[in-house]
Formats: structure tokens, C-alpha cells, sequence
């Protein structure tokens, strides 16, 4: 693969704590030890010609690499674990039920914390929120002690750390700062467990460097 | 070849027939040619440990296919495509581009769209969701707006080829069918009757309607009028 370069915000909403979508890819990258760049791209030009023929829907990260170019974070993060030993079982069983995985993240997980982001930030000082945040905050809970009820004394979701657990534990983490995360003792420790590895804290530093540096 | 076994309900709410997940399921393989079985089960089965065992959210579909236990519909036609090489091109770079589309549309489109769900019926008898309904309508058609300019006049959404990624977007957008928003924008609108038209569609359609041959639950009643309530207040 040719070495890669990704698109982030220039500066990210959240400041560098590492909840913008580029910590996922950039994660996916250390842990198979590929090398990559980064360009940022401002909240002005996402929604600008050359970077919506990145990404039609104007989000970051995107992903090129020679001839290809992808969006969307789940998809980059396959195409990453799929040409790359490490994050994927060999066998095909294996392989499905990690992928698996990778789909309740973003399509059965993350909608709820999106729902609470929704109703928290975009809604957050209409009349009727402190009534409907908490439905929506039991709703999030809900997918979690389901989750929670799954993993039980698991390490990982499959046995050995996948590209599913890459991105569950990036959806949980979006969790934490509304509280959510450490209601749930199994996943908040799942979580760690994602934390501590190496590529992950490389892809954070990097982010955190990224979003803090001076100039620009 | 081991024959596939899905899981589907006997029974929904009216609202929700022709739109439960395993249609998205029955599309892939009815694309594929693949027969396949269907474990049905009536509401209430879902949370309990014998499905919790294939399903952790309690939820249709899964797939078991011999020894394997899928769920989560996304996965299972990503499985279908990879297993009978029907719905995902042999180019490795078009092949990742079919993919992009088919977490474009579960990642980036869907959960627009099933925020209305919780306006039209999950919320209904809220006093607030009329009032959310303005801001939950634009976003919808911020995504649109976007997926449209992006189609332009493609027949699919990487050129001419049909791909999991439509089968995908086409089922997302159904969602909205006839409610005004897809109908909006000409080129979307045909893209969705492409999809819909196709036979494996019709087919995997039909055979869900079929299987809804149970009884409505206890609580139906009551929680359908407590809706009808929410509409009328």
C-alpha cells in the first residue's frame, strides 16, 4: 500500500481528546505500523468542492492511497485491517464475526450516543430537553448493559483484539464525558484495556500534537 | 453448501412491515440465488437467551450458515457478497468503494432517518416531537441533498454496476419512502425505484409480507392508541 494520507479537522471541536473520527484511522495505521499524512482540512472547506469530492456528506477523515480514495471511518478501517496482518482473524469465521462487530459499532451502538449528542448539543436549550435527555440517555444505557451483559469476563468481543474492538472501544468512548461510559464497570475496564495499547496511545499523541500545534 | 438459516418475526405493527432488517438480508441472498430458511420468531422472543445467544441486542436478523452465527444485517450482506461474490466487484479498489457505500449509508444516512422514527411513532405522543419535527426533517435532507449531488446521473453510486453498497442505500432510503423527502430530488427518487424494482427486491419483499402470520400481542392495543392519542393531540 502506498503510504496514505488522511484528512482532519484542522483544529477539532473536542480540542484533542481524541473523539474525532481520525483517532480511529489513525489507530487502525499504528497498530498494522503504517505511516502516514495528515491534512487538515477547516471547517469552512469541508464543505467546499475539493474536499466534498473527498467526502460527499463534507465529514472527516478520508483516506488516500495511490489510486484510491475512501470515507467513511468503518470502511477505511476495513480496508485497512483487510490489506494488513493484525487486525483481523486468519480464519473466515473468524474474520465475519469481527466484522460483525465493526457493524453494531457504528449502526447499533454509536446511533445512540449521537441521538444524546443531538439532543444535549443541536437541542440543548429548547424548552422540552431536561424532560426528553433522560429518555434518551435510558435509551444509550439500554445498548450498553446489553453489551455489557455480552462481553461478561471477556478481554476482547472475539477473542484476540480486532478491528471490531478498534472501533467499539472508539464508540464507547464517546460515551465517557456524558458519564455514560463508567455506569458500566465491564465496559469501562474494555475500554482501558483499548487505551493501553501501544498504537493506541501513538494515534492519540499524534492527534493531541495535531490539534495543539502552533501556526495555521 | 449449507443452506443459510435468517431469523425473522412473525409479527409487527402495520408501520413497520416491509421494513423489518431481514428484508435487507433476504435482498443479498435472493441477489445471490442462495435458498435459504427462516427461523421465525413471535415478539417477546427476541429478548430471551435462546435468541440472546445469536443476538446480543435482541434483535432480527442473524444468519447461521453451519457453524457460524452472524448478526447485525450490515455484516451479514457484507458475509452474503464476500461468500457468493454477487454484490461486491472483483477490483480491489471498487470493491473497497462498495464497501465505503455500504457504511456511507448505515453510518452517515440511517441515523438521520430513524430520528424521525422517534418523532412519527417511538415519540409520537410527546408533546415536544412536533416541535423537534423541523430540525429532524433538515437534517435528513442535508443528507439527501448531499447523497444526491453525489449521485449526479449515476445509475448506482460507483457507476454502473449494482453493488451492496446500493442494496444498502436503496433499503436506507426506503425508509422514507412516499413521505415527500426522497421524492424531492428527481435523480434520488429514480435511484431508490431502480433498487426497488429489481427482482431479488420484490422477491425478498414479498417473502417477508408472507411471513408475518402470527397474532399481535397483548400490549398492541393499548400502545396503538395511546399513539393515535399522540397524533390527534
Amino acid at each position: 500500500m502506498p503510504r496514505p494520507t488522511i484528512t482532519a479537522f484542522d483544529r477539532s471541536p473536542d480540542g484533542g481528546r481524541g473523539l474525532a473520527r481520525d483517532t480511529r484511522v489513525r489507530w487502525a495505521l499504528e497498530e498494522v505500523g503504517g505511516r502516514y499524512d495528515v491534512t487538515p482540512v477547516t471547517f469552512e472547506a469541508l464543505k467546499q468542492p475539493e474536499h466534498l469530492a473527498r467526502n460527499p456528506f463534507g465529514q472527516i477523515p478520508t483516506f488516500e492511497a495511490g489510486d484510491l480514495a475512501l470515507f467513511e471511518t468503518g470502511s477505511i478501517v476495513l480496508h485497512i485491517a483487510l490489506h494488513h496482518p493484525g487486525l483481523l482473524p486468519d480464519d473466515d469465521d473468524g474474520r465475519a464475526r469481527a466484522i460483525t462487530w465493526m457493524f453494531a459499532a457504528v449502526n447499533t451502538i454509536e446511533p445512540s450516543i449521537l441521538e444524546f449528542f443531538n439532543a444535549k448539543m443541536i437541542e440543548g436549550d429548547q424548552a422540552w430537553t431536561a424532560e426528553r435527555l433522560p429518555i434518551v440517555m435510558d435509551r444509550a444505557r439500554n445498548r450498553l448493559r446489553q453489551l455489557s451483559a455480552y462481553l461478561g469476563d471477556r478481554e476482547w468481543l472475539e477473542g484476540a483484539f480486532s478491528a471490531g474492538d478498534l472501533m467499539m472501544v472508539s464508540v464507547l468512548l464517546r460515551f465517557r464525558p456524558a458519564g455514560l461510559l463508567d455506569e458500566f464497570p465491564v465496559l469501562a475496564a474494555y475500554v482501558a484495556r483499548g487505551e493501553a495499547r501501544p498504537a493506541y496511545k501513538r494515534a492519540f499523541d499524534a492527534q493531541l500534537a495535531f490539534n495543539t500545534r502552533s501556526g495555521s | 453448501m449449507t443452506k443459510p438459516t435468517i431469523t425473522a418475526f412473525d409479527w409487527v405493527p402495520p408501520f413497520a412491515q416491509g421494513q423489518v432488517r431481514d428484508l435487507r438480508v433476504r435482498w443479498a441472498l435472493e441477489e445471490a440465488g442462495q435458498p435459504y430458511d427462516v427461523r421465525y420468531l413471535n415478539q417477546g422472543a427476541q429478548k430471551e437467551p435462546a435468541h440472546r445467544a445469536r443476538q446480543p441486542f435482541g434483535q432480527v436478523p442473524t444468519l447461521e450458515d453451519g457453524d457460524l452465527t452472524l448478526f447485525e444485517s450490515g455484516a451479514i450482506v457484507q458475509y452474503v457478497a464476500e461468500k457468493y461474490g454477487t454484490l461486491l466487484p472483483a477490483d480491489p479498489a471498487a470493491r473497497a468503494r462498495a464497501i465505503e457505500w455500504m457504511f456511507a449509508a448505515l453510518n452517515s444516512v440511517e441515523p438521520a432517518i430513524m430520528d424521525l422514527s422517534f418523532v412519527t411513532t417511538f415519540e409520537a405522543d410527546k408533546p415536544w416531537s412536533a416541535m423537534r419535527r423541523p430540525a429532524v426533517e433538515e437534517r435528513i435532507h442535508g443528507r439527501l441533498k448531499d447523497l444526491s449531488a453525489r449521485l449526479g446521473d449515476r445509475q448506482w453510486l460507483d457507476g454502473d454496476t449494482f453493488t451492496a453498497g446500493d442494496l444498502l442505500m436503496v433499503s436506507v432510503l426506503r425508509i422514507l419512502i412516499d413521505q415527500g423527502f426522497v421524492e424531492s430530488y428527481d435523480n434520488l427518487t429514480a435511484y431508490m425505484h431502480r433498487g426497488i424494482d429489481r427482482p431479488a427486491f420484490q422477491k425478498a419483499l414479498a417473502d417477508q409480507l408472507a411471513g408475518f402470520t402470527g397474532d399481535a400481542p397483548a400490549w398492541y392495543a393499548e400502545w396503538a392508541a395511546k399513539q393515535k392519542q399522540g397524533e390527534t393531540a
